[in-house]
């Protein structure tokens, strides 16, 4: 069943929710909205495999599905999507993860002739959303839009997410998961693209979550968290915190932690067993005017 | 009515049975199946169906489009449960359906056909949610040990659930396997559960884990003319359309999990072949949301942090 936003809610916080049943709403000068679509048909995913030069990709990817959240005003854009978060994985490109049974089939007579793979086949991706900014259509007199060197530019800071305002149980005015990718590493794991989004009266939050777990070897989670507070200025701040924790399943076990892998189906439950490897706080300060 | 006509019906309906029926059931299936080669003979015609995936009212749907059994004769190539939510409902009515036709219907064993896999991946925790022990899950693990590995339809169409195996060459290697065991981790009986065929190589590939094979297209040609057969038929592996031929039609993938995992949109299919063996896939889509046992979960708000 459905959670539809108390109609008196959303009028009480300026929401209006997007028409001909798009998914999402427009709230203090952003569209916010979200696509769910299936997976790409055959002849798409070898176009994709022909675009991002690679003979494999995941299994399920939500080529269509997204995320974008746009600042009117200025046609800034914050988006994620399953090909740019591939462009990083194809770009990162790390060693392949060997599973357990590896060691034995060292072991194995090798049949003559054999090509031994070597992609990154947990599709790891430092991927972090993209963001761009659009052509002014609702205005004459600027049409040139800036995609390339785009004008936005994420600082370092000092600031953090203000989780505990988060913790507020707000009224939830649009809430919405949108896989982007996932493969089950055939049935050794599991590699997950998401990103969740939730709008409250006070702002919009969103988690772009990175989930890998190798069956007996190790798992990876990357969280990038985004946070943008409501407020009358014309130039928003979103603030932006990655995450990246790693841990094999062999310090799980020197540590006293189950290390069947059954026990680790869902990240955010024991996220705090896996070791921070990489944080970082950013924000953008919106602004299309140049 | 019997006892297993009444069974059947009830698992028709999704409702699984007690705890004793299940273990009474595969004492029976046991007797059957342990009489099974591990190359079994399948008479044409036949319906090939692909993975399941415990997608109980999906499968409902694969018997409209296919016929029921045991008016159509079925051939499954594994992976009955895991992922799905009615795992146990789903490979309950078809052992139930094979013990009651043990000549229409044919079960071979997927790579999900496994305690370890079982354990992981759903089957475990749906037998101890539903039947409050593990009791009924130790009953069908049993099970799948028996299950035969591989079918030959006439002589003509080698059918598998994952693939080839560099240690075999012929029939008659497989014919010698000790199957009735746990799914090894290497070894042919691995290999026949597990491999893929892979478009970038030709011979033999290692996939990049470390274990597992891939298969090109020159293997696929030198086992087909070695047994004598037209093709190979194998599923194991999502295809968005529901199957794919490779290798200029030395291999096809069947898959008959349609909206697979409940979210990816993809069409299902089964590959019907009449008694001279011409072929037609049937291609059908997931179950209607009203003909499901439970409406559809939207994601509920979440205050994710």
């Amino acid at each position: 069943m459905e959670v539809e936003p108390e109609e008196k809610e959303l009028k009480a916080a300026g929401a209006q929710l997007l028409p001909d049943g798009r998914r999402g709403l427009r709230i203090h000068g952003w569209e916010i909205e979200t696509h769910k679509r299936s997976i790409l048909t055959s002849s798409n995913f070898e176009q994709w495999e022909h675009k991002l030069q690679t003979s494999h990709l995941p299994e399920m990817v939500f080529g269509d599905s997204l995320l974008a959240l746009k600042h009117i005003e200025t046609g800034v854009q914050i988006y994620f999507n399953a090909f740019d978060a591939l462009t990083g994985w194809k770009k990162e490109a790390l060693p392949p993860v060997e599973v357990p049974a590896a060691a034995k089939w060292k072991f194995r007579c090798k049949p003559s002739q054999q090509v031994i793979l070597d992609y990154d086949y947990t599709f790891t991706t430092p991927y972090c959303g993209s963001e761009r900014i659009e052509a002014d259509t609702e205005k004459h007199g600027r049409e040139q839009t800036c995609e390339e060197s785009n004008g936005l530019c994420w600082e370092d800071c000092e600031e953090k997410i203000d989780l505990v305002s988060l913790s507020l149980k707000e009224p939830i005015l649009f809430y919405d998961e949108v896989i982007l990718y996932e493969d089950e590493l055939a049935d050794n794991g599991i590699s997950l693209l998401t990103v969740k989004v939730r709008v409250m009266p006070s702002g919009w939050f969103l988690l772009l979550r990175f989930w890998l777990r190798v069956d007996g070897v190790l798992m990876r989670l990357r969280d990038t968290r985004m946070h943008c507070i409501f407020s009358n200025s014309e130039n928003p701040i979103i603030l932006r915190e990655s995450c990246w924790r790693e841990t094999t399943f062999q310090s799980l076990a020197e540590k006293g932690y189950a290390s069947d892998s059954a026990a680790y189906n869902d990240p955010s439950v024991i996220c705090d067993r896996l070791q921070i490897v990489m944080q970082k706080t950013q924000k953008l300060r919106v602004s299309g005017k140049l | 009515m019997s006892d297993l006509d009444r069974q059947i019906e009830q698992l028709k309906n999704c409702e699984p049975l007690k705890e004793s029926e299940v273990k009474a059931l595969c004492l029976k299936a046991m007797e059957i199946l342990v009489e099974e080669s591990n190359v079994q003979r399948v008479d044409a015609p036949v319906t090939i169906c692909g993975d399941i995936h415990g997608q109980f009212y999906d499968m409902k749907e694969l018997f409209k489009v296919g016929g029921d059994c045991p008016k159509t004769n079925y051939l499954f190539l594994g992976d009955f449960v895991d992922r799905g939510f009615y795992s146990v409902e789903t490979f309950l009515l078809l052992l139930a359906l094979k013990v009651r036709y043990p000549d229409r219907i044919t079960l071979i064993r997927g790579n999900h056909e496994s305690r370890q896999i079982t354990q992981v991946y759903g089957f475990y925790d749906e037998c101890l949610r539903k039947y409050g022990s593990v009791n009924v899950w130790r009953y069908c693990t049993d099970i799948f040990d028996y299950l035969s590995l591989s079918a030959l339809i006439e002589n003509k169409i080698f059918s598998v659930h994952g693939g080839l195996s560099p240690a075999i060459t012929t029939l008659d290697q497989i014919r010698t396997i000790d199957r009735k065991q746990e799914v090894p981790h290497d070894g042919a009986m691995c290999d026949l559960l597990w491999s893929d065929p892979e478009d970038i190589v030709d011979g033999w590939g290692l996939s990049p884990r470390g274990a597992g094979f891939l298969f090109g297209g020159s293997v696929v040609t030198s086992f087909n003319h070695t047994n004598n057969i037209d093709y190979i038929c194998r599923a194991h592996q999502l295809v968005m359309e529901g199957y794919k031929w490779m290798f200029n039609n030395q291999i096809v993938t069947v898959w008959s999990a349609p909206n697979y995992c409940y979210r990816c949109g993809n069409v299902a299919a089964i590959l019907q072949l009449d008694e001279n063996l011409n072929k037609q896939f049937c291609v059908f889509d997931a179950a209607p949301q009203e003909s499901r046992g439970n409406p559809a979960k939207k994601p509920a708000p979440d205050y994710f942090l």
